[in-house]
């Protein structure tokens, strides 16, 4: 009766309106980081980048990184984060930016929503996570 | 219903697409599977302009939604995660990117939705 199409096919960059390929383009990877089963999932949309990255294969906490809209007149472009759910205190906030400010730049721009779940928020995983998801590209 | 796994942490991620034509219009679905919940995008354009968080409470007989994303005047992303939390039990995400404007479109996605989870239960 349904005829399923599994598209696994990315799309083109850009804001094509009309794609008959798969419309979300995502990858995922995992690693185990201090001894803790990390899952990265990152999905492409045309107006933001969406990451997942738990410790509880969970999304948790979500967070919108977002650049500034004068960011072009500097060089290095300043980012305003917002806990849109769950733990809003401070070591949230500089995780979040840590690891979602290369996404954003890399991405042209474009807003991060985060989902961050940790066991180790140590400056040590957080940085062994930046790298697990730059392994993870799909922008 | 019915849906295999009991949301353990040691649960893969699993991420699966879908597409169908409804009402002459070719609509996306994207799941992701977590553990206790799914995260479930639909929509014709990949933009990612709301989300919706919903979930069942012991103290209430429907699920607690809230939008957590996007215009709040939009109340489709909320009431179709709501019933989708009511369905299955779990934490639901939903992005609705879809004309608001067709109220016969919102539930034919919806059926097909239901149609995906009876046939494809692992994929919630």
């Amino acid at each position: 009766m349904y005829k399923l199409k599994t598209c696994q096919g990315g799309l083109t960059k850009g804001l094509t309106m009309s794609t008959t390929q798969a419309m979300i383009k995502s990858r995922q990877t995992e690693k185990e980081i201090n001894g803790i089963r990390t899952q990265v999932v990152c999905t492409e949309f045309s107006d933001h980048i969406f990451v997942v990255l738990t410790q509880y294969g969970k999304i948790g906490t979500l967070v919108l990184v977002t650049p500034d809209s004068k960011s072009s007149d500097v060089s290095t472009p300043m980012f305003s984060t917002k806990v849109l759910m769950g733990k809003d205190e401070p070591l949230t906030h500089v995780c979040a930016k840590n690891l979602a400010t290369p996404v954003s730049q890399e991405a042209g721009n474009r807003p991060v929503l985060l989902g961050l779940a940790l066991k180790d928020s140590s400056i040590e995983a957080v940085k062994l996570m930046r790298d697990l998801i730059k392994s993870c590209q799909v922008w | 219903m019915d849906v295999a796994g009991d949301g353990g942490a040691h649960d893969t991620i699993s991420v699966h697409n879908f597409s169908e034509k409804v009402c002459e219009q070719l609509v996306h679905f994207h799941v992701m599977r977590l553990s206790g919940g799914f995260f479930l995008w639909v929509g014709a354009a990949p933009t990612l302009a709301n989300l919706a968080v919903s979930m069942s409470s012991k103290f209430d007989a429907m699920p607690l939604s809230m939008l957590v994303m996007g215009d709040q005047s939009e109340t489709a992303p909320n009431s179709l995660a709501q019933r989708l939390a009511k369905k299955t039990k779990k934490q639901v995400f939903v992005s609705y990117n879809l004309p608001v404007v067709n109220s016969n479109l919102a539930l034919q996605v919806e059926d097909r939705i239901k149609k995906e989870m009876e046939t494809h239960p692992q994929h919630f």
